[in-house]
């Protein structure tokens, strides 16, 4: 069985159109960024404390804000998490509302607060990180880093095996992928933990691994038949390995899906994540990293 | 068909029992029976603090303070030399590990240099200028005092952590001046006795008392000085009182105690007079001089007992007391156990301060671990079906290299002793997804030249063939990803990454190696026309 037969579409001629939804995303991300000055940083890289409680039943995070303040709560923000049927919510402290030492007070404020109010019966903490500022700074500072050696060392894995044209290219769709990830992540108003900076590096990973498939397709084909010209190289290979594509997503997907409904409200982001950057990952596979290799190639040949 | 290797499944089939062996502890768990342990690790898949439930504690050790104490030590020491060696000394101060002393103009610089090299030429660079002596401190012999300080606190937090009664607490050096303590299994209950056991410095002091006041201001005035920086510098100091009496609030003594919990040799929780809880001490030999001297000289005084910086109890000496001693105050039975045991582990040389700090209540754990379970259950079965669905008999090659696959992933994350988080978890998951990749890049290669008319034998060969390179491009970009994470991550992603990397690596061998063993044993007899894809 085969979902795609033998194709014979120009995917080149398509690409002037598709950088214009890159360029688009791009913006859109970039503009979401900024309205919301930045990424929502969890709690690790702002420093601070954060409470993870569950409960028995539905209540609006206002409510619960508004519960939290009579009782002596100086949160600065409580937020729904997971799934709504979850009942899970984050409540949260800036370093300078909560130091180390108050945090066992809080516990114990909060669990009196649970024995007490009706709204809060049955309801638990599940958990309680506190993060320093030292250690916030560390781990953000960490966390970019990562990715930016990760991108250097994927750079000059690929210009030994590939050309430079098809490095760069992989390259600028991986920055592509995460820009847009990131700009996604923040549209859907998450918080950007350090599960999150896993999920992105996964997504760099596939990205790559991605794009590596087509361009080796590509440089089979340019050795097999060097009479064809570039640009119908390109369309071949990106031909041949469409089925692998598509398939190949659809099977992350498939896992993702579950792990996206049924892995628990921690996992919920980190699903998230993935999955906008499995799309964003393979259209870019396609249209934007082939698409540079040809416009480098144009530019090379016309110099 | 070419043969089928023999090399190959025995190494197949090697892992695989390995394997089973190396997991069978994760999964029978308390059902084990009694050989095995003796016979085979016995140690199955270690799960994190976000699937079992603790405390994680990242503790930064103050080792600025320590760098302060030696240089105060310094200080006192030399500015006693130059006195022995008749140079008069103005004024001494120390701050951001260096010393500075002053001495009154005319005095012999040479002289006083000399001293000063003689005696801490190894420790500090030393230098003059006019009639000041300059001594800072070394940044190698900074090295040496902060390795030493943060394996001495170590140390400590682990005998009074083991001593607590957990289990398998662990308590490992973290980066450069960081210390690592997680606990799992605690519950919130035990969080903050758990966070006073480690935070608390536990510096004993016995001072003699010379005034008590309602507030810090009577107690200035009471030496007729201005401020408490005046009061330390006449040798005194006022320290905040905790006795339990409210018109005690605040003691003064002097500023240097002639004796320290450091001579403690036992300790252990009591009752005073009224039957409340007490901690009892014991000091063994210099110590128990010193406190003989000391009472001794001061019987009728109120010798005040201080810990860090707070009076705890300030008991009139009756008699010479030499090596026992009570330590009364308002303790409930657990704090008077907890602090029995921190005295008995020593004080600590220089504060700790939580950096960070991850509790996890147990059915959070549970929760997480039952829904990763599922999900992964659930993303497996789909792709199992996905693949017999679309490639038939090689779906069913690919779906056992898939079993294979994930037995051997996690048979090497017990064998590595790597730690299972939620990360690792969902990365474990993924890993399922992408593990496939590879037998689809070589099936469509397969079907691909089956259409352009190859024979079944020739197309299996070329699919398997002309992918090996593109899989091999395509994983070590992956697999150089995992790595960065997995050097630069800690915590929860260092065992996202390591699972990631064994992941990759056991993906690899189980595409190009297994996969391509169970096609050949699946066509072995058959004089191959067809293949079923």
């Amino acid at each position: 069985m085969r979902i795609i037969g033998k194709l014979n579409y120009d995917f080149v001629d398509k690409m002037g159109g598709a950088m214009r939804i890159s360029i688009a995303l791009a913006v859109i991300s970039i503009a979401s960024l900024l309205y919301h000055q930045g990424p929502n940083w969890g709690v690790e890289f702002t420093g601070g404390t954060e409470i993870h409680i569950k409960l028995a039943k539905s209540l609006e995070t206002n409510v619960l804000k508004g519960e939290l303040a009579e009782s002596g709560f100086p949160s600065e923000s409580v937020q729904r998490f997971g799934l709504p049927g979850d009942n899970e919510h984050l409540i949260q402290f800036a370093p300078e509302l909560a130091t180390f030492d108050q945090i066992g007070d809080f516990q114990k404020s909060l669990e009196d607060l649970f024995a007490e109010s009706e709204n809060f019966q049955g309801a638990s903490i599940q958990r309680i990180d506190y993060i320093g500022p030292r250690v916030g700074k560390e781990l953000i500072t960490k966390a970019l880093l990562s990715i930016l050696i990760a991108c250097v060392g994927i750079l000059g894995y690929l210009v030994l095996r590939f050309e430079f044209g098809f490095a760069v290219g992989a390259v600028i769709a991986l920055i592509h992928d995460t820009l847009i990830t990131v700009g996604a992540i923040s549209l859907a108003d998450k918080e950007f933990t350090l599960a999150i900076v896993a999920a992105l590096l996964t997504v760099i990973g596939y990205s790559v691994n991605d794009t590596i498939v087509i361009f080796d397709r590509i440089r089979e084909n340019m050795g097999n038949f060097p009479e064809k010209g570039f640009r119908e190289l390109v369309n071949d290979g990106i031909s041949q390995t469409l089925s692998r594509t598509l398939l190949t997503a659809i099977t992350v997907f498939i896992v993702l899906v579950p792990l996206f409904f049924l892995g628990g409200s921690v996992i919920h982001d980190f699903a998230f994540t993935l999955m906008v950057g499995v799309i964003i990952g393979t259209y870019s596979s396609v249209f934007v990293a082939s698409a540079f290799v040809v416009y480098w190639r144009k530019r090379k040949e016309t110099i | 068909m070419k043969g089928v290797s023999r090399l190959w499944i025995t190494v197949i089939a090697l892992f695989s029992f390995l394997c089973v062996i190396l997991l069978t502890p994760t999964f029978m768990g308390d059902k084990l029976p009694s050989w095995w342990g003796k016979v085979f690790s016995s140690k199955g898949i270690s799960l994190g603090l976000d699937l079992e439930g603790g405390i994680f504690l990242l503790l930064g050790v103050e080792t600025e303070e320590g760098i302060e104490q030696e240089m105060l030590i310094v200080e006192e020491a030399l500015v006693s030399k130059f006195r022995e060696g008749r140079i008069l000394v103005k004024n001494s101060s120390v701050s951001d590990g260096t010393l500075t002393i002053g001495l009154f103009p005319g005095a012999d610089m040479d002289k006083a240099l000399e001293i000063a090299r003689d005696e801490f030429e190894e420790v500090a660079d030393i230098n003059s200028e006019g009639f000041l002596v300059r001594l800072s401190i070394k940044p190698s012999y900074v090295d040496e005092l902060e390795q030493n300080s943060i394996e001495r606190v170590r140390h400590i937090i682990e005998n009074r952590v083991k001593d607590f009664g957990l289990v398998e607490p662990s308590i490992q050096k973290s980066g450069d001046d960081r210390i690592l303590v997680q606990v799992p299994g605690a519950s919130k209950k035990d969080r903050q006795r758990i966070v006073n056991l480690i935070k608390k410095t536990a510096v004993l002091e016995f001072k003699i008392v010379r005034a008590v006041g309602a507030s810090r201001e009577n107690l200035v005035a009471a030496t007729e000085s201005e401020n408490e920086k005046q009061v330390r510098e006449k040798g005194l100091a006022i320290h905040e009182g905790d006795t339990g009496n409210q018109n005690e609030r605040f003691f003064l003594t002097e500023r240097l105690a002639s004796v320290t919990g450091e001579y403690i040799s036992d300790a252990r929780i009591t009752f005073d007079n009224y039957g409340n809880p007490a901690v009892g001490f014991t000091f063994r030999g210099e110590g128990a001089s010193k406190f003989g001297k000391l009472t001794e000289s001061n019987i009728g005084e109120r010798l005040a007992i201080v810990l860090d910086g707070v009076i705890k109890s300030a008991p009139t000496i009756q008699d010479k007391i030499t090596y026992q001693g009570t330590i009364t105050g308002t303790f409930t039975p657990e704090e008077a156990k907890d602090l029995a045991l921190i005295l008995r582990s020593g004080s600590l040389p220089v504060p700790v301060r939580v950096e960070q700090e991850r509790t996890v209540g147990p059915s959070l754990g549970q929760d997480s671990i039952e829904k990763g379970r599922f999900s992964m259950i659930v993303g497996g079965i789909l792709v199992l079906v996905f693949m017999v669905f679309f490639y038939r008999l090689q779906g069913v090659v690919a779906n056992a290299a898939l079993v294979l696959n994930i037995l051997f992933i996690m048979g090497f994350l017990s064998a590595f002793g790597v730690t299972l988080t939620l990360p690792g978890i969902a990365g474990l998951v993924l890993t399922l997804g992408m593990a496939v990749d590879g037998n689809i890049i070589i099936f469509e290669r397969i079907k691909e030249e089956l259409v352009a008319g190859k024979t079944a034998v020739h197309s299996i060969e070329t699919g398997y063939a002309r992918s090996v390179w593109t899989i091999l491009d395509a994983n070590v970009t992956t697999l150089l990803t995992a790595l960065i994470l997995f050097w630069l991550g800690t915590g929860p992603i260092k065992g996202f990454a390591a699972t990631l990397s064994i992941g990759i690596v056991s993906t690899v061998f189980s595409n190009l190696i297994v996969a391509r063993v169970f096609t050949n044993m699946l066509y072995r007899d058959k004089k191959l026309t067809e293949v079923s894809i």
